[in-house]
């Protein structure tokens, strides 16, 4: 019962959707629509399990001393402050939530990212080296488009622009395409696999 | 095991990564302070991107998705505030909203409100903020036939029913077109899941990361238009007549690219170098020594 359940949920909710995606019909979009609130409903309480699961975690370090408990407190402190600005004062412009988020937490993330312009220059340095032919054709391809890509490009050379935008729209394209369909096909049939009860893994083993 | 360098080869392989560091900060820095006002040839898919806003009759209410994290706020808040522009100079009518839980609707909140007052616009009647719903592949369907449905409120908490932009608002019908602004896979599913099936027409603004992906749903006409990245931003700001911060970040962007590839030319030489003496040497050693 306890996997036969949530697999028989699993079974019609997306029989469900999928039903609603081919067919058409009153009633089709009715249950459909139906279904969607509810997800949207499930998904909230899900971000509620995750703020529970978190918390559960972090908890335990503290309790266990664990060599990284420190960092665990400062989350611990972080997400209360947020989540109380957010639940107590609200979410809207002007209010204790926005400004934390616009003074703090924003420009923190950005900052994060920001650093990859070095990580990636450093990376770019050491790695790039043609020592074989594909390597060869992959840092040529490399250097044409980020030249292509600026200004600077089509100072060099007028026609710059055009071949790096050549590589972006014919083999660049070409293979993405590839990756896109490979990677459909194999959700088709995980989803396929999911709504007969195969596979079983989401359940926790 | 890690060896000094010796040769002025191997030190052109081994240049300390804060030399690496300190060139890459000097070439954000000096563009910042001083603007190399570089231009920029507007690229077809960002064309199609202006023409497609350009195109859709003045006051048609349209959906501007903020699908964007904060830590991409650099290279996807241009893009946003050049699309605003554009909307609001067409006095289009914005539904916005944001499938980021963390950040997107207060993003979504600040740019609304400052560019919306740039051009005397009222909240509630020239534009209005969703804000955010958990579970977006059920948002996005669910929007479909019935936009209320999904989101009884507005960010504040206002029954959609009483904000003068959501009036004779159903789904997706309502809707003139879907302008994004994307930095994850939420793109993947505007286009699979409301594009292919409802035939929506969109157009994107993406991270440069993105665009090579996104250049296939442009090709296969699923995207009207493209911005790709802090280049597509700073030729949009161009066609739109407002210079910003893409042009400016686009100079830095520009000395950072010439770094780089010079890093990979100086990396490559000492390899190159390095590899002839190695053969030199080996070749006058008798035959089968190494």
């Amino acid at each position: 019962m306890k996997t036969r359940l949530p697999v028989l949920i699993g079974t019609i909710s997306g029989g469900i959707m999928v039903v609603a995606f081919f067919g058409r019909g009153a009633m089709v979009d009715a249950v459909a629509d139906e279904a969607l609130v509810w997800q949207t409903i499930v998904g909230g309480f899900a971000l509620l399990l995750g703020v529970v699961s978190i918390t559960r975690v972090h908890l335990g370090k503290i309790r266990t001393r664990h060599p990284d408990r420190f960092y665990s407190i400062v989350l611990l402190i972080c997400l209360t402050i947020m989540s109380g600005a957010g639940v107590f004062f609200g979410t809207g412009g002007g209010g204790w939530f926005d400004w934390l988020f616009t003074n703090i937490q924003a420009p923190m993330m950005s900052t994060m990212f920001s650093m990859l312009a070095f990580f990636i220059a450093s990376a770019a340095y050491r790695a790039f080296r043609a020592r074989s032919l594909p390597s060869l054709i992959l840092l040529l391809a490399a250097v044409l488009v980020m030249l292509g890509r600026i200004p600077y490009g089509q100072m060099i050379y007028d026609n710059l622009p055009t071949w790096a935008n050549w590589i972006m729209m014919i083999p660049n394209v070409a293979v993405q395409r590839g990756i896109l369909i490979g990677a459909a096909l194999g959700a088709a049939s995980m989803a396929l696999r999911i709504l007969l009860g195969i596979e079983r893994t989401y359940l926790g083993g | 095991m890690s060896t000094t360098p010796t040769s002025f080869w191997q030190r052109l392989q081994a240049v300390d990564r804060r030399i690496l560091y300190t060139i890459i900060f000097v070439s954000v820095i000096i563009p910042t302070l001083w603007p190399l006002h570089l231009p920029t040839r507007v690229t077809q898919e960002t064309q199609a991107f202006y023409d497609a806003v350009e195109n859709i009759p003045n006051g048609s209410r349209i959906m501007f998705a903020f699908d964007f994290w904060p830590s991409t706020l650099a290279e996807t808040e241009p893009l946003a505030v050049a699309a605003l522009r554009h909307c609001f100079e067409k006095d289009l009518r914005l539904v916005a909203l944001s499938n980021v839980g963390m950040g997107g609707p207060s993003i979504a909140d600040r740019l609304l409100r400052d560019i919306g007052a740039e051009y005397g616009k009222v909240y509630g009647e020239d534009y209005v903020n969703l804000g955010y719903k958990a579970n977006y592949q059920a948002v996005l369907l669910g929007m479909a036939t019935n936009i209320a449905e999904i989101f009884p409120t507005d960010h504040y908490g206002t029954r959609v029913g009483e904000i003068p932009v959501m009036q004779n608002v159903t789904g997706y019908d309502s809707l003139a077109f879907i302008l994004l602004i994307c930095d994850n896979a939420m793109m993947d599913y505007w286009v699979s899941l409301v594009n292919a099936r409802y035939g929506v027409p969109m157009v994107a603004g993406v991270t440069a990361v993105m665009a090579p992906k996104a250049l296939s749903f442009v090709q296969a006409g699923q995207l009207q238009g493209l911005l790709g990245g802090m280049k597509g931003g700073a030729e949009y700001e161009d066609l739109i007549g407002h210079p910003a911060k893409a042009s400016r970040g686009m100079d830095s962007q520009s000395l950072i690219h010439l770094a780089i590839i010079g890093f990979i030319i100086m990396g490559n030489v000492g390899h190159f170098a390095l590899r002839r003496q190695r053969q030199r040497r080996s070749g006058n050693l008798p035959a089968g020594g190494r």
